[in-house]
């Protein structure tokens, strides 16, 4: 194979054909320690797919959820993983819009994110269901009873905004992924080659294919900027549409919004760092990377943060007594320890990201985005659950704590998005290949110079 | 006819050859590029792409099909539901954001594949070197003195591998 080089290299920058190779190694080198991580992850599925077996079996009895609070664990992991979601997309298209070169390297991590979170999201509605084979109410189909689904219903919202979310993400995935699977193709002989071929399409790279390809980009950037923003507005509508005490607010959308870009942003950070370090891509995910993640995961803390402040103004400001009380319960009721976790992992761990020494250090933001994923879980549980067992009749208050049902899925869950992302590590290029050889033609060009 | 298969491993080069081989009247190429290449795209005249219009009947379609689905579903089945108008449109509304945006999203998609004539197989004058760091100019020009002329044209420009005949 030609690997001539472009230019004479700059010291320490990786030429064209380098990043063909790096970025492709782990492919084809076999980790044991991949087998068993994959293999942990796929015994967790299976305790989580028995838990859930036992739910069928038994009724929605073996979730912990009573009256008031019936939305519980599903829904909470549920908002959460739709959070996940956010960031993939916000980096791949909105810093592509806004042409902020740093995302080159970890759009397409977080672009799977992106995917495998809603894959994941997407479960707990069903699993919520109860009788799951009850699904296709929601789907508008002409059923023989004459009746449509009713398009009033914020749940009826959440399943278009998701649907379309999870297709349109896919297929700016995919479309980036098209000129790297031709790399995959030529690079590997055999069976590999015949099917990376396959899912190429045959793209070789013509200057016209790739004025297409640089367009529906542009444009698929252009419409998923607003679908993301729409997408957690419309899961914040769940609540807000409801007449609930401390669900039933106007800032609920920006408020959602931002938690998920800061909870995204987070568990992009908990992703590549480790997988930084195992395939060894420390040249193409730097440190400058990490610092300008740690940026915006610091711009959505205080945000997330002024949105707390802002909800017990809210509710001071409105006078009415069962808002008030809602919210005092919240920070000192039974549910005063998951309350006050979320605001020390959400507000007081992400503030130490102001010095510069914190932003720089890879351990120290990877510890700091694990807070940061047990916070925003912790907040949509402090969100969802205080808020249905104290509404407004005393009579009707009651506490509700997760079952081992529901627990186990939730785990489950994690394992689930975990076994995607490593199947996808795996068997396709973590960064993209054709972005960054983009970047370092330039590089290299001006360097020469 | 045959034609000449130039490689070249700068993109400074490539757009020279380009340049020089339209200058003496060969506008019909195919350049192959591993990276996205604006600067390509502006040498070779290439100036808009017709995924725009995919992508705006792809939205207006989605569009129409939301409204529809929307407006005509509560129509065929008027019940009066939490006290709202039977056509209640800032609800509908939702839906048909979230349409517009799917099926603009999947007919640029189709139409990307339409243009690029794609699945399909790989043309003769690809080598896999495209795909790691070469940039390749094919021209269609007769055996003789048209391809020396052309091979002398890249050769100038920076051509680092020539194949005549392919």
């Amino acid at each position: 194979m030609a690997t001539a080089e472009i230019d004479v290299p700059k010291q320490g920058l990786p030429s064209l054909a380098d990043a063909n190779r790096d970025i492709s190694r782990p492919i084809s080198t076999p980790y044991k320690r991949y087998w068993l991580l994959l293999g942990i992850c796929a015994a967790l599925i299976a305790a989580a797919g028995v838990a859930w077996t036992i739910q069928i079996r038994d009724g929605m009895g073996r979730a912990g959820m009573n009256n008031p609070v019936n939305w519980g664990v599903y829904i909470v992991t549920f908002v959460f993983w739709v959070g996940i979601a956010h960031s993939g997309t916000l980096i791949s298209a909105v810093l592509y819009l806004v042409r902020s070169g740093w995302r080159t390297t970890i759009n397409r991590t977080a672009e799977a994110m992106t995917i495998f979170a809603v894959m994941t999201a997407g479960l707990f509605p069903l699993i919520h269901l109860g009788r799951v084979w009850y699904f296709y109410y929601l789907v508008p189909y002409p059923s023989t009873r004459l009746l449509w689904p009713n398009f009033r219903s914020p749940l009826v919202w959440d399943m278009f905004a998701i649907g379309t979310y999870f297709t349109i993400s896919l297929v700016f995935w995919y479309l980036g992924l098209i000129p790297d699977l031709a790399v995959l193709r030529d690079r590997f002989t055999g069976i590999k080659k015949k099917l990376y071929g396959a899912f190429s399409l045959g793209w070789q790279g013509t200057v016209k294919d790739w004025s297409h390809y640089r367009r529906l980009y542009l444009y698929l950037a252009g419409i998923a900027t607003p679908l993301v923003l729409s997408v957690h507005s419309v899961v914040s509508w769940d609540f807000a549409m409801g007449v609930v005490p401390g669900w039933h607010s106007t800032i609920f959308a920006p408020y959602f919004v931002a938690g998920a870009i800061f909870s995204g942003v987070a568990m992009v950070m908990t992703i590549t760092i480790p997988l930084r370090w195992a395939f060894g891509l420390d040249r193409y995910i730097t440190e400058y990377h990490f610092d300008n993640m740690a940026k915006l995961l610091l711009f959505t803390s205080l945000i997330v943060g002024y949105a707390y402040g802002m909800e017990y103004f809210l509710a001071w400001f409105s006078s009415d007594p069962i808002e008030m009380e809602s919210f005092r319960w919240r920070a000192s009721g039974f549910y005063a320890g998951p309350f006050w976790i979320m605001v020390f992992c959400n507000v007081v761990v992400p503030a130490s990201l102001w010095f510069k020494r914190t932003r720089n250090s890879i351990k120290a933001l990877f510890v700091i985005s694990v807070f940061v994923n047990i916070g925003m879980w912790y907040e949509r549980f402090v969100i969802i659950v205080t808020s249905l067992a104290h509404e407004f009749d005393p009579s009707a208050w009651q506490v509700y704590t997760p079952s081992l049902v529901e627990m186990t899925i939730m785990v489950g869950s994690f394992a689930w998005f975990f076994f995607w992302f490593l199947l996808f590590a795996k068997t396709l290029p973590v960064i993209s290949i054709a972005e960054v050889k983009e970047h370092l033609a330039h590089e290299h060009e001006h360097g020469g110079h | 006819m045959s034609g000449i298969l130039a490689q070249f491993d700068s993109l400074g080069a490539t757009r020279k050859a380009i340049e020089s081989l339209r200058q003496a009247g060969h506008s019909d190429m195919e350049v192959f590029a591993p990276f996205p290449t604006p600067e390509l795209e502006e040498a070779l005249g290439i100036i808009s792409s017709p995924i725009r219009r995919w992508a705006l009947i792809g939205g207006i379609t989605g569009f129409m099909t939301a409204v529809a689905l929307t407006g005509l579903t509560a129509l065929a089945y008027p019940l009066v539901t939490q006290g709202k108008p039977i056509l209640s449109w800032p609800a509908y509304f939702i839906i048909i954001f979230e349409m517009t945006i799917l099926f603009t999203g999947l007919f640029g998609f189709l139409g990307v594949l339409y243009h690029m004539k794609k699945p399909g197989r790989l043309s003769p004058q690809y080598r896999t070197s495209f795909s790691v760091d070469r940039f390749g100019v094919y021209v269609l020009a007769a055996a003789g003195a048209e391809q020396s002329s052309i091979e002398t044209l890249v050769r100038d420009a920076g051509a680092v591998e020539v194949e005549l005949g392919v």
